[in-house]
């Protein structure tokens, strides 16, 4: 199993494009990530917390640079107009920022154990492309580096959760650990739906709609271009919706 | 009468409580959510505008949208069925989009606020733009022009307003120009095809553009063509807007001009790639004057006013502005410092109180602070906490240390009272900075706004010390108050002035009068006593990809994440560390 996944790590970052393609949208996730952090450090009233929610922000800010530099540099050794491959971003999800957590409305204590849970599982992936970028010395570099915070990250939330919550920390990080598999459900449920719904739009579009589609085109073409007078009666008429 | 006006699920949506005529409240709701341009419907927005006025939602006469949703969806679903089979996409996007709350607005507005149906209304997205740019100008009687993307089905509107103080008001539009033919969707695709974000990266085009000459000009005119009335057509084999979610530009459109750029591929002007973007820049900004121009000079010869009201997202184009202003013949123009669609949430509560419910006119005050205001002694508990030292200061002695800091080349993050409604700090949530050297301005783009160098920052200055330092056509102070127009340095003072002195001797200044925002007033004119030039760099207190400050505990995070040396909140100030008298006496003033 574990061979499996890194042969498919090793197909996603063998090709440059899609290599600097992802670091790319790493850099997005970790300057998104950056910018909860900061919530964070704004909404709590724990000074410690504080502190360390900046520092830990502009790690993430710092992240996002050397992810983009880096992706940045890696485009400009490709030739301009190749195809990109088939985006396979789900296989790679990298740090999923706050993962669209509400800060303001999270306890310190819950904000805590689901950072530490998010990093941790940042620094493991981040593990795995590190073992499969060999051949890339300077991208291996970034990884490394950004492990080395994740690691950090990974551990001073686990050492404040026992500090605001030294009774419930073990139950708090199992809390947070379900609403993580919630919310990934959650992604794969929606992304499923969305592809539903879309086969069945487009089902209706090539089928349902070519009668309404005529007629819309031949009142498009019968309509004037230019100015188009406003009815007197449409100006301060405010009940309807349409 | 208590009316709350709505805008939402466009771009930054926002609401705004407007009680007796007056508003009360107006906020966009990133300000308070924090994720810029949130489009979501504002919820958080509404609460604080009823909190602030002291009512709840059942005390309300009227809960007005700021457009009809069911025409939009009308428009967006005949839009797609018009490029059958190319608008697939399009389709299942908008059906998608759309067919959850977005089109049931009155169900929503019922299901958050608990207001009978009856009190639930809707303006036209132009007549909310246009009251937006009419009702809040000091005038009693203008022509009014709106241009922005789209709305419902019109992109572009002429009208005229007419206001007695004391009585009744009519806002009357006469013609449209209707989708998918857009100086809005015109520019942003451009925009989109010059690798910047559409609905964001505007004004990163207006000033690009400055860096190019107009070669392309003849090729853009090609893609928007004047019709006989006076009117303009897009030329739609030019564009896909209209047919994919995907792309703006066709395939047509990259063959007339060329590869487009990538969002991350910077911008080298010694490249011949480089100065192609800014000369393509400089083409569709100076096609989009000649149509505004046309456009508004027939305007003031059909309807013979002396005063311009405009409304809308194209209205944010300071250039395109200043042009009309010297050119149309009108004598005054007017731009609310919220053109956009989160100005429409004050501009809807504003015509349905003056038009539909007939209420009497009352003067508008001229300022653009509708916003939450700072909450005294925040600053001194959040930053204790951290151990830096916070003073808080008397009002004299505020302004003199505050203007000293300035003149010693710091860089000040500056908060006071009530947040600005729209997109520009005027006043109230700024960071400042000595406007002389293009070291600090190189340095505010490294350090604080991390933010490409092409972008020229702005200068704030006394109003009546504006015409020494620039160069102001008649009317281009008041247009100037809001930030509204660019307009050039005069030479002399270019080199002292660099910082805020764009590549071609222009500056979007902002013209201050004293009643507007009085301690930065009184700053300038401290700064003034002390440099000898009342001028300071003015840029909005936020970092990229964040929207401005709002509370002090954000000015106060942002203040320590950045090169900022010096907060000051109200009469509160902290800095970064503490000078010695010796240090700051050996720190030259640069000029
Ligand atoms: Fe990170
Ligand atoms: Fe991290
Ligand atoms: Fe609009």
């Amino acid at each position: 199993m574990l061979s499996a996944l890194s042969a498919v790590h090793w197909l996603i970052w063998r090709d440059p494009r899609r290599r600097a393609e992802n670091l790319l949208r790493f850099a997005e996730v970790e300057a998104d990530g950056g910018r909860d952090l900061v919530r964070a450090a704004e909404v709590t009233r724990d000074p410690v917390l504080r502190k360390l929610f900046l520092k830990h922000a502009l790690d993430e800010q710092r992240h996002a640079d050397l992810f983009r530099s880096r992706g940045l540099a890696l485009i400009r050794t490709l030739p301009r107009d190749t195809a990109s491959g088939i985006a396979a971003n789900w296989l790679t999800p990298g740090e999923r920022g706050l993962d669209d957590l509400r800060v303001e409305e999270e306890g310190d204590a819950a904000l805590l154990a689901f950072l530490h849970l998010s990093e941790a599982s940042a620094a493991r992936e981040f593990a795995n492309y590190i073992a499969v970028l060999g051949a890339d010395p300077p991208t291996r570099t970034v990884f490394e580096n950004v492990l080395h915070d994740e690691t950090f990250h990974m551990t001073y939330t686990r050492a404040q959760l026992d500090r605001v919550a030294p009774k419930g920390a073990r139950r708090r990080i199992w809390m947070a650990r379900l609403r993580r598999f919630w919310k990934a459900y959650l992604r794969l449920a929606s992304g499923l739906a969305g592809l539903i719904g879309a086969i069945v739009l487009t089902l209706q579009y090539f089928i349902v709609l070519p009668l309404f589609a005529f007629h819309a085109r031949r009142a498009a073409e019968k309509e004037a271009a230019g100015w188009s007078a406003v009815a007197p009666e449409r100006n301060g008429r405010l009940d309807r919706q349409y | 009468m208590k009316i709350l006006g709505i805008s939402a699920h466009y771009h930054d949506s926002a609401a705004a409580l407007v009680v007796d005529g007056l508003p009360v409240a107006a906020v966009q709701e990133e300000r308070l959510s924090r994720r810029k341009n949130d489009a979501a419907f504002p919820l958080q927005a509404i609460e604080w505008c009823l909190e602030a006025g002291g009512i709840e939602a059942e005390d309300l006469d009227a809960v007005v949208f700021y457009e009809r949703p069911m025409l939009k969806f009308d428009r967006i679903l005949t839009t797609a069925l018009r490029a059958w089979p190319q608008g697939r996409g399009a389709f299942t996007h908008a059906m998608k989009n759309s067919l959850g709350e977005k089109i049931w607005v009155r169900g929503l507005i019922q299901a958050h606020l608990g207001v009978s149906r009856k009190k639930i209304l809707f303006t036209e997205h132009h007549q909310s733009h246009a009251a937006a740019a009419f009702l809040t100008a000091p005038t009693t009687e203008a022509a009014i022009l709106t241009t922005d993307g789209v709305g419902e089905w019109a992109t572009l509107t002429v009208g005229r307003g007419r206001r007695t103080p004391g009585g009744a008001t009519a806002i009357e539009l006469l013609r449209e120009v209707r989708w998918p033919h857009s100086l809005g969707m015109l520019y942003s695709t451009f925009t989109a095809y010059l690798g910047f974000a559409v609905n964001e990266g505007e004004y990163k085009v207006m000033g690009l553009a400055s860096y190019g000459a107009p070669r392309f000009a003849e090729q853009v005119r090609k893609t928007i063509r004047r019709t006989a009335d006076g009117a303009f057509s897009l030329d739609l084999g030019y564009f896909e807007f209209h047919t994919t979610v995907a792309r703006s530009y066709s395939q047509t459109f990259v063959d007339a001009f060329g590869p487009p750029r990538a969002a991350w591929d910077p911008i080298d002007l010694t490249t011949e790639a480089g100065q192609r973007y800014a000369d393509i820049a400089a083409s569709v900004q100076l096609v989009l004057e000649e149509v505004l121009i046309d456009l508004t000079a027939a305007l003031h010869r059909e309807t013979g006013l002396s005063d311009l009201c405009l409304g809308g997202g194209v209205a944010l184009n300071g250039v395109a502005n200043a042009r009309i202003l010297r050119e149309s013949g009108f004598e005054r123009l007017f731009v609310p410092p919220a053109p956009g669609d989160a100005g429409c949430a004050l501009g809807a509560a504003l015509y349905a109180d003056r038009v539909h419910f007939g209420n009497p006119d009352r003067a508008f005050p001229d300022h653009p602070f509708w916003g939450p205001s700072l909450e005294a002694g925040e600053l001194a508990r959040i930053a204790d906490e951290d151990g830096l030292a916070v003073e808080t200061l008397g009002e004299a002695e505020l302004i003199a240390r505050t203007a000293a800091d300035l003149a010693a080349g710091r860089i000040l993050g500056w908060m006071d009272g009530a947040s600005e409604l729209g997109p520009r700090a005027l006043g109230h949530r700024s960071i400042l900075a000595a406007p002389h050297s293009a070291q600090t301005r190189d340095r505010l783009n490294r350090d604080i706004k991390y933010r490409e160098e092409f972008r020229p920052f702005a200068p704030v200055v006394p109003v009546e010390q504006a015409g020494a330092y620039f160069e102001l056509p008649p009317g281009g102070a008041g247009l100037a108050r809001f930030m509204s127009g660019v307009f050039p340095v005069k030479p002399q003072w270019r080199s002292a002035l660099a910082a805020v002195t764009h590549v071609d001797g222009t500056a979007r200044l902002q013209a201050l009068p004293r009643e507007m925002a009085p301690r930065l007033y009184d700053l300038l004119v401290a700064y003034g006593t002390l440099t000898g030039v009342p001028v300071l760099l003015n840029t909005s207190f936020n970092l990229a990809g964040e929207p401005i400050v709002n509370r002090v505990v954000e000015g106060y995070s942002t203040f320590r994440r950045c090169g900022i040396d010096v907060l000051v909140a109200g009469s509160e100030r902290v800095a970064k560390r503490v000078w010695t008298p010796a240090e700051a006496a050996g720190m030259e003033i640069e000029a």
